[in-house]
């Protein structure tokens, strides 16, 4: 997964394809145990985060949740960017981080191979204000032990076009199955749907309410038969799908000039156009979304642990959480944060997505061997090989 | 007099003067030093991670857990055998990598005629600002420019409609396979802008190649009795092959291994570049993305032979 | 030899202006039918925008060419029945010597075995024999040279023109190939107009030749014509070496204030007292230098109004007997016939 702007994604492009060549040479490194007391800090501490999770005031000088700290610790923060899961996989393999922003996806993999290391949440007296369906979310609490402390998280929305849909879309059907919008003309040609594998994983969360025979409960862990039907949706799409969007601008673009009247988008696209007054609207249908959570995970040779707990527990903090869901357009994972914020305002949990929590279903990376199935899911790296021949119309 | 009344020439540099005339009767060792540089380069940095990629391809994926496994195996290769889709995704892209060196040649060659032949200095000094101006500016920049021209409610579909030729756009785009809504979500679209990104690389190495055609061969020809087609024919063609050869091989492959021009502008198939990229960079599989890698190694490899028959590199 | 008739080739009052410069400035001549004429002058005078007029490669900007008779005002090269031999030779690279030779002949579609056979003939005729299937770039050039004469006469033209074909070759080679070309003229029979910038070149091999200067043609005859009675000042320096007469010195040696050329080995050197045979002008001075050329020598000699060059045969110690030195004073006596009055360039 990835969040980005144009020239990030470019150049995380060529990152990500020059440091994976180094990925496989690393090798797991001895668990340490955790952190029993937090002592002076070392001046010093390393992250790797998503673009815009720490902003310390340099883009907008209303945004910055950096300085302040490095006032009061005494640690200068040093933040490198990763535009994709893989990269932050990468960079955290290489190692040198103390601390990183993982999505589902990464973390998980960053735990099985031991590159995170437990945290010993007593020292992190904010932990308990966090959103208590996110305290132990199985993305980063694993076999009883903490992993680290939930960031933000977000979701995916439907966004359609005010023009022609004078409602709300009710179902994400608008987009996986022919069918006469609004105004009377055909949704071929005329939706979009995420280029990317784990776009699968939309259309599971889609079959799990339309066709509730095939028993879908999780669209991350999902059987051959369960898969095969989701295949077999996504082929149908791809005769309604001219564009495939991976790039934020690019499908701002299409929403705009190339005739896209619904699809599967960010907060930050619909959040554009409408600063542009552009007639766009986004939902989340019936059938829930997909969704990303971030966790703060340590390293498991992080060379600054002081710091990086002292970070952890400042990234807790109501201020930090309600600025940082305001810049981002994400949702602040301690429910104190939305209150009395004056950059979130009033209302900026809610138009964020607060209340959906339930209703989405956040990433995680499928992996073969998964608690739904004994016989066991349909791993990733098929997910990825099978979505380009979707896309190939095979 | 004699020399021994003369003060010894002071010797500068010390050391690095006597490296320079130690080196100076050695022309083989000085040469040694200078290519070993380069030859390092060449050889372990670039020979050396082509072999490391092939290598990758014989190693497979653990199905368990989505490691790679490094164990010597034929599984990624049966894979990528086995799946008709992979097959479609070097097709289409050697298809497209062909279809755009056949337009770029057939753009670049006649303006690069002219510039060579009848173009004066100024003309020509224009013409060459002209062909290398979009360089100057960002690649990104160029194909979203392209992706608003291209548009559906674009600048190409509203000259279409000024000029009362909405309905040909139409019938352009009715055409199956390579037509889709809009041109901007067509390979049509996707083969447009491939030919203009790339079209430099073929009119210079053309340019280049008439450049290097003496006129007095050309009129020899017409003096023994060929007119303007057979002289062009049999002489000026044969002549700049070889450089029509060179452009090609950048087109060609520039074409076969971009992944940002079809994941913007197109109707979003995958191509080559693409898929190495998700496969590599989304998915992990590194053999499955080495094998990949190899086929425009290969695919390369096939062309710059039947180029070699085709005697693309005689006049060389 | 000169067949009486219609010329191979005749120019009338043709102009060619490149921009400003006024390239060929109102020329008319006339080349015989199987003469071998040459076209001599300096690089700039327009001798080889000329022979590219008849080539066709340049129109006249006015006047007629006519080959043969016919006017071939807007008739391009491939039309004309005249081939050319290139400086550079202008070789196809990528074809074989037997392609090049050939490639006349397969523009005008004869058989291929009949092609083969007249370029082994050519070949033989250029003594490139064996070479049929060699690329230009692993000849001599020498042997590009014959290959591209020998890919000129396989048409067969009437009319062969050669740009300074010898220009690029060592003295030796040169020499040999100006007899063979002389050779192959004569087995042929067709019309060669040869342009050179070398007098020597043209002075052996001509049957004619004109001196061009300027865009202008000072003078056209034989070999012996020009040497001997150079027209104007520029043809008695540029072909060979000569001795200008002016002022006080023509007044003395030609009788009249004009202007006159002597060549220097028509001077001779007597005894300071010596008679001046009847029919013979003189003139005393002082040696002012000798060189030694190895078949001759060259006197210069301090007269009364200026210096004369001197060329004597070695025959018996030349420039070494007595009187050939520096500062001795001698008489130089000259046949009258051979002092040339010239007039000044047009």
């Amino acid at each position: 997964m990835s969040r980005l702007t144009v020239p990030s994604r470019l150049a995380a492009r060529v990152l990500t394809v020059a440091l994976a060549t180094s990925l496989g040479a690393v090798f797991a490194s001895a668990q340490a145990a955790p952190l029993q007391k937090v002592g002076k800090g070392e001046g010093r501490l390393d992250i790797v985060a998503w673009p815009g999770y720490i902003e310390r005031g340099e883009t907008d000088k209303a945004f910055d949740w950096v300085t302040d700290f490095e006032k009061k610790t005494g640690c200068k923060v040093n933040v490198k960017t990763a535009g994709t899961s893989d990269e932050m996989v990468a960079l955290m393999n290489e190692g040198g981080f103390d601390l990183v922003t993982a999505s589902g996806d990464a973390s998980l993999r960053l735990i099985a191979g031991k590159k995170v290391q437990e945290i010993n949440t007593k020292l992190v007296p904010s932990f308990s204000k966090v959103d208590a369906r996110l305290q132990k979310a199985p993305w980063h609490f694993v076999d009883g032990k903490h992993y680290g402390t939930p960031y933000q998280w977000g979701y995916n929305v439907l966004a359609y076009n005010t023009t022609v849909f004078k409602e709300p879309p009710k179902s994400w059907k608008v987009v996986f199955e022919e069918a006469t919008l609004p105004d009377g003309k055909s949704n071929k040609g005329r939706v979009q749907a995420f280029d990317g594998p784990i776009y699968i994983a939309d259309a599971a969360l889609y079959l799990k309410a339309a066709k509730p025979e095939l028993g879908i409960k999780d669209p991350y862990q999902l059987n051959d038969a369960q898969y095969k039907a989701a295949l077999e949706l996504l082929r149908a799409q791809r005769k309604l799908v001219s564009r495939y969007w991976h790039d934020a601008m690019v499908q701002i673009d299409d929403f705009k000039n190339e005739g896209v009247v619904a699809s599967s988008s960010w907060g930050f696209q619909v959040n554009l156009l409408k600063g542009e007054n552009k007639p766009i609207g986004s939902v989340v249908p019936v059938e829930g979304a997909t969704g990303w959570a971030d966790t703060t995970m340590l390293h498991a040779n992080a060379k600054n642990p002081n710091c990086a707990y002292m970070w952890m527990e400042h990234s807790l903090s109501d201020k930090l959480q309600g600025d940082l869901a305001a810049w981002f357009s994400s949702v602040p994972s301690v429910p104190s944060a939305c209150k009395g914020n004056k950059l979130l305002g009033a209302e900026g949990c809610k138009t964020n997505g607060a209340d959906e929590f339930d209703r989405i279903a956040f990433w995680k990376t499928p992996v073969a061997k998964c608690e739904l199935h004994k016989d066991g899911c349909v791993p990733y790296y098929r997910w990825v090989s099978d979505y380009i021949a979707i896309l190939g119309g095979r | 007099m004699t020399a021994a009344a003369l003060p010894a020439p002071r010797q500068r540099g010390g050391a690095l003067s006597g490296l320079s005339s130690f080196l100076h009767g050695r022309p083989g060792l000085l040469l040694a030093l200078l290519l070993a540089p380069p030859l390092v380069w060449l050889g372990i940095i670039y020979l050396g991670s082509l072999f490391t990629l092939l290598a990758h391809s014989f190693f497979g994926l653990d199905e368990f857990s989505g490691v790679m496994v490094r164990e010597v195996t034929l599984d990624t290769w049966k894979e990528f055998f086995g799946n008709a889709s992979n097959g479609d995704v070097v097709l289409r892209s050697a298809l497209m990598a062909a279809a755009v060196t056949a337009a770029d040649a057939l753009i670049a060659f006649p303006l690069a005629y002219f510039m060579v032949r009848f173009a004066g200095i100024r003309t020509r000094g224009l013409l060459y600002l002209a062909v290398m101006l979009p360089l100057w500016s960002s690649y990104l920049v160029r194909v979203y420019a392209w992706k608003l021209i291209l548009a559906k409610e674009g600048i190409v579909s509203w000259f279409a409609q000024q000029l009362h030729l909405g309905w040909l756009l139409e019938a352009v785009l009715e055409i199956p396979v390579v037509g889709g809504p809009s041109l901007s979500t067509s390979y049509i679209g996707t083969f447009i802008v491939f030919s203009y990104i790339w079209l430099p690389f073929m009119i210079l190495p053309i340019v280049a190649a008439l450049e290097r055609v003496p006129g007095s061969v050309i009129e020899a020809s017409g003096d023994l009795g060929a007119d303007a087609g057979q002289t062009f024919r049999k002489v000026i063609l044969p002549l700049a092959f070889p450089g029509v050869v060179a452009g090609s091989i950048f087109t060609f492959s520039l074409t076969l291994g971009d992944y940002i021009i079809p994941s913007i502008i197109g109707k979003s198939t995958p191509f080559l570049g693409e898929t190495v990229f998700r496969l590599q960079g989304t998915a992990g599989n590194i053999p499955m993305a080495a094998a990949f890698t190899v086929v425009p190694v290969v695919v390369m490899g096939v062309y710059l032979m039947v180029a070699k028959r085709l005697g693309a590199f005689d006049a060389l | 030899m000169t067949a009486a008739g219609v010329p191979a080739v005749a120019f009338e009052g043709v102009t060619r202006r490149f921009g400003d410069v006024l390239a060929v400035d109102d020329v008319s001549f006339s080349i015989a039918d199987g003469e071998f004429f040459s076209m001599l002058g300096p690089s700039g005078s327009g001798k080889t925008t000329c022979l590219r007029l008849v080539a066709g490669f340049e129109q006249p900007g006015s006047g007629h060419i006519r080959i043969h008779g016919v006017n071939v005002e807007g008739v391009p090269p491939y039309r004309r029945d005249v081939n050319t031999v290139f400086q550079d030779y202008a070789l196809f690279p990528h074809m074989t010597v037997g392609g090049n030779i050939e490639y006349g002949l397969m523009i005008r579609k004869v058989p291929a075995a009949e092609r083969r056979r007249r370029a082994e003939e050519m070949l033989a005729l250029v003594k490139l024999d064996g070479l049929y299937a060699r690329k230009p770039g692993q000849l001599s050039g020498g042997q590009r040279q014959r290959v591209a004469l020998a890919r000129a006469l396989i048409n067969q033209p009437r009319v062969l023109l050669l740009d300074e074909p010898l220009g690029a070759l060592d003295l030796k080679l040169r020499e040999a190939m100006q007899a063979e070309l002389k050779a192959i003229q004569r087995q042929v029979g067709i019309t060669f107009v040869y342009v050179t910038h070398d007098q020597g070149e043209a002075l052996s091999m001509s049957d004619r030749l004109a001196v061009f200067n300027r865009g202008r043609i000072e003078q056209i005859g034989s070999p012996a014509e020009v040497y001997d009675h150079p027209a104007t000042p520029f043809v008695a320096g540029f072909v060979g070496q000569t001795n200008l007469l002016e002022g006080y010195l023509a007044q003395r040696l030609g009788g009249f204030p004009a202007t006159y050329a002597v060549r220097p080995e028509r001077i001779r050197i007597v005894a300071p007292d010596a008679d001046v045979p009847s029919g013979f002008a003189s003139i005393d001075g002082k040696v002012a230098s000798v060189t030694y050329l190895g078949a001759n020598s060259r006197v210069e000699v301090d007269a009364d109004g200026g210096m004369l060059a001197v060329v004597e045969q070695n025959v018996d110690g030349g420039a070494s007997v007595a009187g050939r030195v520096p500062g001795a004073v001698v008489r130089l006596v000259v046949d009258r016939r051979h002092i040339q009055a010239v007039s000044a360039s047009r």
